[in-house]
């Protein structure tokens, strides 16, 4: 049982010394895996379930440590597969790399870690804009305004996810150094 | 902790310029888009994507699992065999319609039908003595001696012995059954009996012709104990002696069989034109 418990330490201590690369590289799979889970049909005693943007999430945590070439990849790679289904080239992308600068200006904008309010709003504000992204890039390219709801509940289930998965987009860079984990 | 500066942002602009780039060719990209030409050409990239990712995804780790991807997999298995079955039906009753259209304008005669009966296989015997069934409907079910079975594929035999509530069907697998059969594109006629290896084989066979390989077998309706154009199974193969049939019947079901009752035609001395006789007798005396 004592070898059981020390697991979660053994896994904190091993995150704490990954490198920016290793934790981008995991957050990606991370990414990946969601993004193919939530491409099968899924429901709950016959209830579909909305299923979350994971690309934003992963936008909004790896803005947190500022611009950088590898994140900004997968973000492109992310929003081209999310695009494969039956939206325009580029739209999941664009929407993605934006709210990554936007995750990016405002943290180093704010003062996120001395104040927990900011902390606490900043995704909620970050994933807003995400999502806002989509529905604007999905109105003007169908030449409507598509529906609200089905996109409030994406929002309200990335913000979900976003609670319990965050730390693993944290790259662990400094502040200072602003420099991503990228390169 | 120290409060990030931003000094990093202008010591390396490299990553802001590679950003602007990024957004600046998305935008290209989805401006591109608004060409119904170009965005023809895209098309054939998003449905390779869509089907390769349809492929990983599909079906899902939870169905595999509770096994319901199977169940999913039949189920669509029988809705496309039902939309094919479905386009046959529609088919048939066209054809059906035309037929007797046909048969309106040449007059044709129509064969009167029977009784039929479907039964139910309560036992069979494949012992070295005969292969029989026996089905669940006799003599107070309309069922009489003489009568064919067959079953979703084509004929499995005829009715050899009747009682009042069961009746025993000598299989055409049977080595004492004898079956008026012909080709039917060669129209070549023969008798076939059943083989020890659960084939038919052809005897009495023409000299000057042979059967045309895979021809399809049906009863000749010769002798009056089948009726004529039943599938009975299509030719397997030829050796030195004889011909081979892969039967049909093998190929269905043999829980239930169709049991129907011959219809022969009688000849024309069983039922004489009297009267016009008659009356050309009455003409010739005056």
């Amino acid at each position: 049982m004592n070898s059981l418990r020390e697991i979660p330490d053994w896994l904190a201590l091993r995150w704490e010394n990954a490198r920016p690369r290793s934790r981008l590289v995991i957050g990606a799979f991370v990414v990946a895996m969601i993004g193919l889970v939530g491409l099968t049909p899924k429901s709950f005693f016959g209830v579909p379930l909305a299923w979350p943007y994971v690309g934003l999430i992963a936008a909004v945590g790896w803005g947190r440590s500022g611009l950088g070439f590898g994140p900004m990849v997968f973000l492109l790679l992310f929003g081209f597969a999310q695009d494969a289904s039956q939206a325009p080239w580029g739209s999941h992308g664009l929407a993605n790399l934006l709210t990554y600068g936007f995750s990016a200006m405002v943290t180093q904008m704010a003062d996120t870690e001395r104040t927990p309010v900011l902390s606490f709003a900043l995704p909620v504000v970050t994933l807003l804009f995400g999502i806002g992204l989509v529905w604007l890039t999905a109105s003007i390219s169908s030449g409507h305004f598509v529906r609200v709801a089905p996109m409030l509940t994406a929002y309200f289930a990335t913000l979900f996810v976003h609670m319990l998965i965050s730390p693993l987009f944290d790259l662990g860079t400094q502040r200072h150094a602003m420099g991503g984990a990228g390169r | 902790m120290p409060r990030a500066s931003g000094k990093g942002y202008r010591q390396r602009p490299l990553r802001r310029y590679g950003f602007f780039i990024a957004i600046a060719g998305l935008l290209a990209l989805l401006l591109l888009q608004t060409s119904p030409r170009l965005s023809e050409g895209v098309e054939p990239i998003r449905t390779a994507a869509s089907d390769q990712l349809y492929h990983v995804t599909r079906p899902s780790l939870i169905d595999r699992i509770s096994g319901a991807s199977a169940k999913e997999r039949r189920i669509l298995e029988l809705e496309a065999r039902v939309r094919e079955l479905a386009q046959y039906k529609a088919l048939a009753l066209t054809m059906a319609e035309r037929l007797e259209v046909y048969e309106d304008i040449l007059n044709m005669q129509g064969e009167p039908g029977g009784a039929e009966v479907t039964a139910r296989i309560m036992a069979e015997t494949d012992g070295p003595f005969a292969e029989a069934l026996l089905a669940n409907a006799g003599a107070t079910n309309g069922v009489q001696e003489g009568y064919y079975a067959e079953n979703d594929r084509g004929l499995v035999g005829r009715v050899v012995q009747v009682g009042q509530r069961s009746s025993r069907i000598l299989k055409i697998t049977d080595f004492n059954s004898r079956v008026p059969v012909m080709g039917e594109a060669s129209g070549l006629r023969a008798i076939m009996f059943g083989g020890r290896d659960g084939l038919g084989r052809l005897t009495d066979l023409p000299e000057q012709d042979d059967f045309l390989p895979n021809e399809r077998i049906l009863t000749s309706g010769e002798g009056g104990l089948f009726p004529r154009g039943v599938v009975v199974g299509h030719v397997r193969g030829k050796t030195d002696k004889e011909v081979r049939v892969d039967l049909s019947m093998l190929a269905g079901q043999l829980s239930y069989v169709r049991l129907k009752p011959t219809i022969t035609v009688a000849p024309p001395e069983a039922f004489p034109v009297e009267t016009e006789v008659a009356d050309l007798g009455e003409g010739d005396g005056s």
